[in-house]
């Protein structure tokens, strides 16, 4: 489990989070919704111990994010960004293989560059481990991204401890049918040993994948949820500054929104 | 590589007002150690050629790997591939460091203490000095604005360049035309102590540099990404231009200025065959050595009995290497290099 404890967060004199406490549990594809500048970046910053909280702890597996070595942490988590771009041309396979960095010394091992494969075959990059990735579409680069982080955090031949997976808006540049693949392989993970923390803007995709819900507001956890119905229209209406409308899926699966303003 | 440095270093050290065969020169390298007896015919040729020569030979090579590497790890640190000791201010602060020292002499209250190192050591004050100022203020949230690096680079070149042009004109005859020459570069006042020096400071230094290869690569990705994957990038910047002006300066310290070299050594490198750091390092200091050998040659050979400063070859040749790599970065954006 990742937990966030109370943690409050001041950035140029501007007070960014307040007493915010998440506990982000196993197994589970926790999504954190929020409107713009609720916090919801600078939650997961502080989760992922890149930023430091002004106030509160960060604990992995209940030990302090500040007690892993930078090398020890990056083997337990991984970050995808929204957009990650590359002023040098380095082909896609050595950007995959950063992933393995944390785990290897002066050169991989055979493992590492197997593992590098794996991850190119699985987001269905495998043909294209030549090119230069400054030459791929942002789609592309993206796809790229996400098997660095799954090259990072391995998790197919069970790993010896849990991982975490951290998504930052990680759908903002891809289509629909990468979308859904990049979430269903994010979902999958779950079957191994990780957990994922995802930030996330469109609600029903949020609810649809989701299994545990933390919305901001302003700096606060407005409601915290394990079941998107538990989450009332009001509240969403509320936060987002929207008029919501809650329709049943005839298929029978979530109730899909629609939104005006 | 290694074939061609074993040639450039050859051939420079035959070439020249004196020119050596190898066999002379094999020869002359065994009454060095003591091997092979001195005839009295031999005395000039021996004494040009080790105690002049040899050192000579062995700076500029020195002196490319020190400036190839450094261009290498400063691209790595700014993330973009137009900085180069020269732009960034390190080799113009060197300078401006190493003048004070030439004009006060080594006896004034603030340099007696250092003895011999006073040289270098101002130099490394100079230089990092000047890259700490460039990197602040081109830099905000991570990112490198390539625009105010330029322009900062300018700006400090520029205050660095009037510092040593005050030092100068105050300076007493000699002095002054010392600095206005060695400016430009030049590997004339080559001596085993010089050698020794950047020998030194470069190897240390490029120790340190190859464990970064990786970290280097990560940096790509930018601060945030880089720290995810377990660096510590403001940690890791840091260190890399210490040691990158350690070796700049006492390189500049012993040679004076030389531009672009920095720049063309990695452009090059990059476009034959990888961006990837853990390759761009050591081959880098290969073909800095091999660069600056092939240009000492043609700095001796150009217009005999005279010499020119290597600095101006190198400013030939690089200038517009640069200004190439400047318009491709403005027509296709930064991301698209290369590619």
């Amino acid at each position: 489990m990742v937990e966030v404890v109370g943690v409050d967060y001041r950035a140029g004199g501007k007070r960014i989070l307040d007493g915010v406490t998440a506990r982000f549990r196993r197994g589970r594809f926790n999504v954190i919704l929020g409107p713009n500048g609720a916090g919801k970046s600078s939650l997961l910053k502080i989760a992922t111990g890149l930023l430091k909280p002004s106030g509160g702890a960060v604990n992995y597996d209940g030990r302090a994010v500040g007690d892993f070595a930078p090398a020890e942490l990056a083997r337990r988590r991984a970050v995808l960004s929204q957009h990650v771009e590359l002023v040098f041309p380095l082909p896609v396979r050595d950007v995959v293989l950063m992933g393995r960095y944390p785990h290897y010394g002066r050169s991989p091992s055979t493992r590492d560059v197997e593992i590098v494969e794996r991850a190119l075959e699985m987001v269905g990059m495998a043909d294209r481990h030549n090119q230069h990735y400054p030459t791929l579409s942002g789609g592309e680069q993206q796809k790229v991204q996400l098997a660095r982080v799954l090259a990072q955090i391995w998790s197919y031949d069970g790993p010896a401890e849990h991982r975490y997976l951290f998504l930052d808006e990680p759908t903002a540049s891809l289509d629909i049918h990468y979308q859904i693949h990049l979430l269903d392989i994010a979902r999958g993970l779950l079957e191994h040993e990780c957990t994922i923390v995802a930030i996330l803007h469109d609600l029903n995709v949020a609810f649809h994948y989701g299994d545990a819900f933390f919305v901001l507001d302003d700096g606060r956890l407005a409601v915290e949820a394990d079941d998107a119905r538990d989450i009332s229209t009001e509240l969403i209406e509320k936060v987002f500054r929207v008029t919501a409308h809650r329709l049943s899926d005839p298929g029978g699966g979530e109730d899909i929104w629609r939104f005006t303003i | 590589m290694w074939v061609a440095l074993v040639l450039a270093l050859v051939a420079s050290a035959g070439i020249g007002a004196f020119t050596f065969s190898p066999e002379t020169m094999v020869r002359h390298i065994g009454q060095a150690f003591g091997w092979v007896a001195v005839s009295p015919s031999d005395v000039l040729g021996r004494n040009v050629f080790l105690e002049l020569r040899l050192p000579r030979v062995c700076l500029a090579a020195l002196t490319g790997a020190v400036l190839g590497v450094s261009g290498t790890l400063m691209q790595g640190i700014f993330r973009n591939p137009i900085v180069e000791p020269g732009l960034a201010g390190t080799s113009a602060g060197a300078a401006l460091g190493a003048s004070f020292v030439f004009v006060f002499g080594s006896t004034s209250a603030l340099t007696r203490p250092l003895g011999s190192l006073a040289v270098p050591i101002l130099a490394f004050i100079g230089a990092f000095a000047a890259t700490m100022l460039v990197y602040r203020v081109s830099t905000s949230f991570g990112k490198v604005n390539v625009f105010t690096l330029l322009l900062a680079g300018i700006a400090v070149n520029a205050v660095c360049g009037a510092g040593t042009g005050f030092l100068s004109y105050i300076a007493r005859d000699p002095q002054a035309r010392n600095i206005t020459f060695w400016n430009l570069g030049t590997f004339t006042t080559a001596d085993w102590r010089g050698v020794e020096m950047v020998a030194v400071a470069f190897a240390g230094c490029f120790a340190i540099s190859m464990r970064y290869g990786k970290a280097l690569n990560a940096l790509m990705l930018g601060e945030d990404e880089a720290a995810f994957l377990g660096t510590e990038p403001e940690k890791l910047i840091l260190r890399l231009i210490i040691v990158n002006t350690v070796m700049v300066a006492v390189a500049t310290a012993m040679v004076g200025v030389i531009a672009f070299v920095g720049l063309v050594i990695p452009h090059v490198l990059r476009m034959l065959k990888s961006s990837d750091y853990t390759f761009l390092i050591p081959a880098s200091a290969l073909l800095g050595a091999v660069m600056m050998s092939v240009v000492d040659i043609v700095a001796r050979v150009i217009i005999p009995p005279a010499e020119l400063p290597v600095g101006i070859i190198t400013a030939v040749v690089g200038a517009p290497v640069f200004l190439w790599i400047l318009l491709r970065q403005q027509r296709n954006g930064a991301a698209s290099f290369y590619g």
